[in-house]
């Protein structure tokens, strides 16, 4: 679980940097893939991600996960940005 | 308000990710082979560790006193990183042999990351090292995502366990290059199928090479130490591989 927390913090620091690099923009939600094999369970992470966005300059970001069986991807794949 | 996809794919461990090649870079030039043993709590991690650097202090004796009767790595200089959540217990019973050794006490983190070994290895000059272990913390889950630079993970699997762990954690054996399977001396007292576990690890990776070990009987030592010492002289840079030799002399102790 705690290995989880460490993932979904770490998919927050790409978001911010992909928000910073986009000035006015505004992350809503992130696209992840996570392969069978990279280890990480998507449900503890899904909890992490809710608990660390919560109250944070990034609420409501919301998370959205593609499972693929058989592979080990653990990957940021894109984020959907509101735009003035 | 628009919203707009745009693509990222970025690796979510980047940062772990950058560190690591660094650290796999200056441990290519400094010719040091390094391993990361991942196991669950218990499986004989330090136990073998133990038993490695005691039989590489043998062959140092065996050597000086011309009596190699061991597989040996004539001369290796090994260094250990042993990770735990709490206490230094496994650096204090790793020490005894002499080799330099480092305890990582995570504080509550369930593995090691490759910003922890940059830490760790601070002071140690790599370029007077044949061979680092890195002795994860016991858990067969989160160590598989994180690269630590090493050459090759090693899984451990001991004979108390059930035959089908390489099914239920899979990340871990598709990542490792070696799967040891410890306290085979056990065998006769337990209802663990060797065979069975064999199968459901080549399962998931058919390329790993699977070794039986016991540090009570021996068995398997001399496989585990000439799989370690033919990637050592592989990894040794060329100007130095003299140093190292991979030989098997005759009245060795191990089977």
């Amino acid at each position: 679980m705690m290995h989880e927390i460490g993932i979904a913090a770490s998919v927050l620091d790409v978001v911010r940097a992909e928000v910073a690099m986009r000035p006015g923009t505004r992350a809503m939600v992130v696209g992840l893939r996570i392969g069978e094999l990279a280890g990480v369970d998507p449900e503890s992470l899904r909890f992490g991600f809710e608990a660390l966005v919560k109250d944070s300059d990034l609420d409501p970001l919301q998370l959205q996960v593609d499972y693929l069986a058989g592979r080990e991807d653990l990957d940021v794949a894109w984020i959907e940005l509101e735009e003035p | 308000m628009t919203p707009r996809v745009v693509p990222v794919e970025t690796k979510v461990l980047n940062e772990n990710q950058r560190i690591a090649a660094e650290l796999r870079e200056r441990f290519a030039r400094a010719g040091t082979l390094v391993v990361n043993l991942i196991s669950s709590p218990g499986s004989g991690k330090t136990r073998l560790l133990e038993r490695t650097l005691e039989l590489l202090v043998e062959d140092r004796q065996s050597c000086l006193s011309g009596q190699a009767g061991l597989p040996v790595l004539h001369g290796t200089r090994a260094a250990v990183l042993t990770g735990d959540i709490q206490t230094d217990a496994d650096a204090t019973r790793l020490a005894r042999f002499g080799f330099p050794v480092r305890q990582i006490t995570t504080g509550g983190t369930c593995h090691l990351d490759a910003k922890m070994i940059e830490r760790h290895l601070e002071g140690w000059n790599l370029d007077e090292l044949d061979l680092l272990f890195i002795e994860n913390v016991g858990n067969l889950v989160c160590p598989s995502s994180y690269d630590l630079g090493e050459e090759a993970k090693i899984v451990l699997l001991s004979v108390t366990e059930g035959e089908e762990k390489p099914l239920k954690y899979p990340s871990i054996f598709f990542k490792s290059k070696l799967i040891l399977i410890t306290k085979v001396d056990l065998l006769p007292y337990v209802p663990f199928q060797f065979e069975l576990a064999v199968e459901n690890a080549r399962r998931i990776n058919a390329d790993a090479q699977i070794i039986g070990v016991s540090c009570q009987s021996d068995e398997g030592l001399r496989e585990w130490l000439h799989w370690l010492g033919q990637r050592i002289c592989s990894q040794a840079r060329p100007h130095g591989s003299e140093r190292l030799e991979l030989a098997d002399a005759p009245g060795s102790a191990l089977r």
